[in-house]
């Protein structure tokens, strides 16, 4: 990997402490056997419970449109700059341009990340992307490339999610024309059992196969899905792990419902963006 | 290349009655060839060719430290390279994208230990594994690459043959390693539940798999399907446009259906390639 | 039940082959190689070739054709070398001032001006300001037209013109591109095959298959698509099998012509139109097909 070095990097692979102690003890089947046998997960939700969502716009006085959100733990910060002609393109197009930059903040993760984006942060960038395109009324964009940058201040799992949700607000207070509301919610899978809104362990604790002798349900995945919710339209779908057909469609029967459930804040929030600013 | 309305119409329409231009239905795949083991100083190899798309893949093995995370596993990376002779579009940082986007979601769909067991790469916990280094070069590029690539990164590993560890000796921080004399004394990998990818394009008011370059012009939306026996490891939605949830649950089932099939038929094909056949394109 | 998925290996069993030659052989030439000697003087020079001290050489891999003193030397593969007369097929990439830029696989852009289409309303008249402005409306970017070329410019690109009820827009159907010289010359280049299917033999290589047009209404020739005319299953299979044959032409590199692709047609017959796209089918239809072309040739000739 590049390295910048115009500044001074920390080291390049950190192996975070926790981890010699998490060898002697708590692993990913503990964790699913005791949530399992409490039937409510570690912090305390039902497992299709979201967690506690708080949404602020307008947090980055220079950005043109701005959004901060915490879903629990999570905290992600994306800003939105004004429409720019495409740079470095000498044909003219009728469509406009979406670039994102999705970044996890080097403390925000167990493990220190770096600068530059990694893999992961890149794979999540596209997928913003791919979701922000269907949002944005591109053709009302001609020639034009709409800047979104998210940063990770606090990565607790469902990043991306609360990722796609700010930059909707963002947008939307920077005015740039979209359709809909962009609503985004991940669920992690393990065992056959939904996890809405995972936090972190959760989310890893979905990735991997748990032994199989004692859980013969192969089932484990993380899904995370954005809709507009009036047009009823998923403008993003990205599933990862290893899952059942039905056990997919109760994800997605589960997740565009919860969906709805976002929009009301979403609209609270840009309400009161206008309402606070006509106040004289 | 754009196609005006009136072609656009003619496909759409042929989708809709189920007879695609080229004769084919909705589920029907165009020929793929296959052949094997064909890079001499790969450890596995292959090239396929899906219509007028052409994909080599060759892997490596190299000697690494396992992630401190998981000391048990050894490790699987996939690099792309979309070739300016794949068309004049890829020429310098063009094709860099889709590479991305290739890489990523071949990591994605072979991350789940039931898809791909990297524990049996693993040569000594936390000190030593194998790291299979997947290389992927898009010779040609003429539609529906994701299931070319995918089909390909299968039949390489399955090709590749790994050199057998006689014994290890630990003298404090060196390790030595021992690999067999003999060139035959290898380990084939085990790719049965390797991950098939199937592009479901949404055409119309259906869908359909394996577009030409054609018919993806005339897509609303697509959606790759990562399949492992009957499930699905990794799903993700590609293009431009958005899908209603209810025809995302049709191009699942479909891409379930096909990828099944594409599976069952890929896998005969590849047991049934003789060693040592000494044909091909390479050489 | 859907079709089955054809996966094979590449064995030296099942890898084309090219077609066993006809009896007709070719002096074949590669660039570089001496195709007048100096001593001759009598020749002017044409395409595909360059002089040297005096010799004529080919710069491209192909065979020598002579008209007259002047030699030219025609690769297999080459862009459209357009003469004025020839029918095209071409695609509309650009809408500019008062004329149409088209790809019609020649080495350079073509063009159609708008001095050079019949308008809407059939009457004769100078174009107009309004016209001008309503070109987009006619034709727009990717939109098909057939077309002859008019004139041939100095620099070689080529003027078109679509002044006849033949040429115009094209409505639904397929196209398919081939090396232009596969395609056969001919004084008819507008077909209408037996199985309810009407073709266009582009000279430039491009191919259009569309479904019968019936000659009653005298509609052609005007910029209308009718996009809400839902084509019946079995033109619509029939232009299929169409497509797939002449592409088991082109691949074998046999000369497209009405005959040929009529009998590739009726040869594929046994197959189904989805299993045409197998290799093992194309090779047998096209072996079919030169075979049947050799004998209606010897009857001819007897």
């Amino acid at each position: 990997m590049p390295i910048d070095h115009k500044r001074i990097n920390g080291p390049e692979e950190s192996v975070p402490y926790e981890l010699f102690a998490r060898l002697s003890g708590i692993t990913s089947e503990k964790t699913f056997e005791e949530t399992q046998s409490a039937n409510i997960r570690t912090d305390g939700r039902k497992f299709d419970e979201q967690r506690k969502i708080f949404l602020k716009n307008g947090v980055v006085s220079q950005a043109k449109g701005s959004a901060y959100m915490e879903m629990g733990q999570t905290k992600v910060m994306v800003s939105v700059f004004d429409p720019r002609e495409i740079p470095n393109r000498s044909d003219y197009s009728l469509k406009g341009e979406i670039y994102c930059e999705f970044k996890f903040a080097p403390f925000s993760c167990p493990k220190r990340r770096l600068h530059q984006q990694d893999n992961e942060e890149k794979q999540y960038s596209s997928i913003m992307k791919k979701a922000l395109e269907s949002t944005v009324c591109l053709h009302e964009l001609p020639n034009f490339q709409v800047d979104i940058y998210a940063l990770v201040l606090h990565n607790d799992g469902s990043a991306l999610s609360a990722a796609i949700n700010a930059a909707g607000v963002a947008l939307a207070e920077a005015g740039v024309p979209i359709y809909d509301i962009v609503a985004s919610v991940t669920v992690g899978v393990q065992q056959g059992i939904n996890f809405l809104d995972p936090t972190l362990s959760e989310e890893q604790m979905c990735q991997t196969q748990l032994t199989t002798e004692k859980f013969p349900n192969p089932n484990h995945a993380v899904v995370i899905i954005s809709k507009l919710p009036m047009q009823q339209q998923l403008c993003q779908f990205h599933q990862t792990g290893y899952m059942s057909l039905d056990q997919l469609k109760s994800a997605l029967e589960l997740l565009t419902k919860t969906c709805e459930t976002i929009v009301p804040l979403v609209q609270k929030c840009l309400l009161s963006l206008v309402t606070n600013s006509i106040k004289p | 290349m754009s196609l005006c309305d009136a072609e656009k119409t003619f496909i759409l329409h042929g989708v809709k009655e189920n007879f695609r231009v080229d004769g084919r239905d909705r589920e029907g795949y165009r020929p793929i060839e296959l052949e094997t083991n064909i890079v001499q100083h790969a450890f596995g190899s292959a090239r396929l060719r899906l219509a007028n798309t052409d994909v080599l893949v060759a892997v490596k093995l190299e000697i690494d430290v396992p992630f401190p995370e998981r000391p048990f596993e050894g490790k699987l990376e996939f690099f792309v390279d979309c070739s300016a002779n794949a068309t004049p579009d890829f020429e310098g940082r063009g094709g860099e994208t889709l590479a991305a986007e290739l890489a990523n979601i071949l990591t994605s769909a072979y991350r789940s230990p039931q898809t791909f067991n990297l524990k049996k790469l693993c040569i000594l916990k936390g000190r030593k594994c194998w790291k299979i280094c997947v290389d992927i070069l898009i010779l040609e590029c003429g539609g529906n690459l994701f299931d070319a690539v995918s089909l390909a990164v299968k039949a390489a590993l399955h090709n590749s043959q790994i050199p057998l560890i006689k014994s290890i000796n630990i003298d404090g921080d060196n390790i030595e390693l021992n690999v067999s004399d003999s060139v035959f004394d290898c380990e084939k990998l085990d790719v049965a539940n390797a991950p098939v990818m199937v592009t479901v394009c949404k055409i119309g008011d259906q869908c359909i798999v394996d577009p030409s370059l054609a018919e993806e012009q005339c897509s609303v939306g697509s959606v790759v399907v990562a399949i492992s026996q009957e499930y699905f490891s990794t799903v993700t939605s590609i293009g431009k446009g958005s899908l209603h949830p209810r025809t995302m649950c049709n191009s699942l089932e479909l891409g379930q259906k096909v990828g099944i099939r594409l599976n069952k038929a890929f896998m005969e094909t590849l047991h049934n390639i003789q060693p040592d056949e000494d044909v091909g394109f390479l050489k | 039940m859907s079709q089955k998925i054809h996966i094979r290996t590449a064995s030296a069993s099942n890898r084309i082959k090219p077609l066993p030659t006809t009896q007709k052989c070719y002096k074949i030439f590669t660039p570089g190689e001496v195709v007048i000697n100096a001593s001759n003087t009598n020749f002017v020079r044409g395409h595909g070739t360059y002089e040297e001290d005096g010799d004529l050489k080919a710069s491209v891999a192909g065979v020598k054709e002579q008209v007259n003193k002047l030699i030219s030397i025609r690769p297999l593969k080459s862009r459209y070398n357009g003469q004025v007369g020839e029918v095209l097929v071409g695609r509309i990439i650009e809408v500019q001032q008062k004329r149409w830029k088209v790809d019609t696989n020649a080495r350079l852009d073509s063009i159609l001006q708008l001095s050079s289409v019949n308008l809407p309303g059939g009457e004769l008249r100078r174009r107009s300001v309004e016209d001008q402005h309503m070109m987009r409306q006619y034709l727009q970017e990717g939109d098909l037209i057939s077309a002859e070329v008019q004139s041939v410019f100095s620099d070689g690109s080529l003027s078109l013109h679509t002044r006849s009820l033949r040429y115009g827009k094209l409505g639904q159907g397929i196209l398919i591109k081939v090396f232009p010289s596969l395609v056969k010359k001919s004084k008819i280049h507008f077909h209408n095959l037996p199985f309810g299917v009407s073709l266009i033999l582009g000279n430039n290589g491009y191919i259009w298959i569309s479904p019968p047009i019936d000659n009653k209404d005298e509609n052609v020739g005007g910029f209308i698509q009718n996009l809400d005319e839902v084509i019946p299953k079995d033109i619509r299979e029939a232009m299929a099998r169409t497509r797939n044959c002449i592409l088991a032409l082109a691949e074998n590199k046999m000369m497209l012509f009405d005959t040929s692709i009529v009998f590739a047609y009726e040869e594929s017959l046994k197959y189904s139109v989805a299993e045409l796209l197998l290799p093992e089918a194309m090779i047998d239809v096209a072996l079919l097909t030169q075979h049947r072309i050799h004998m209606l040739e010897d009857y001819e000739f007897q």
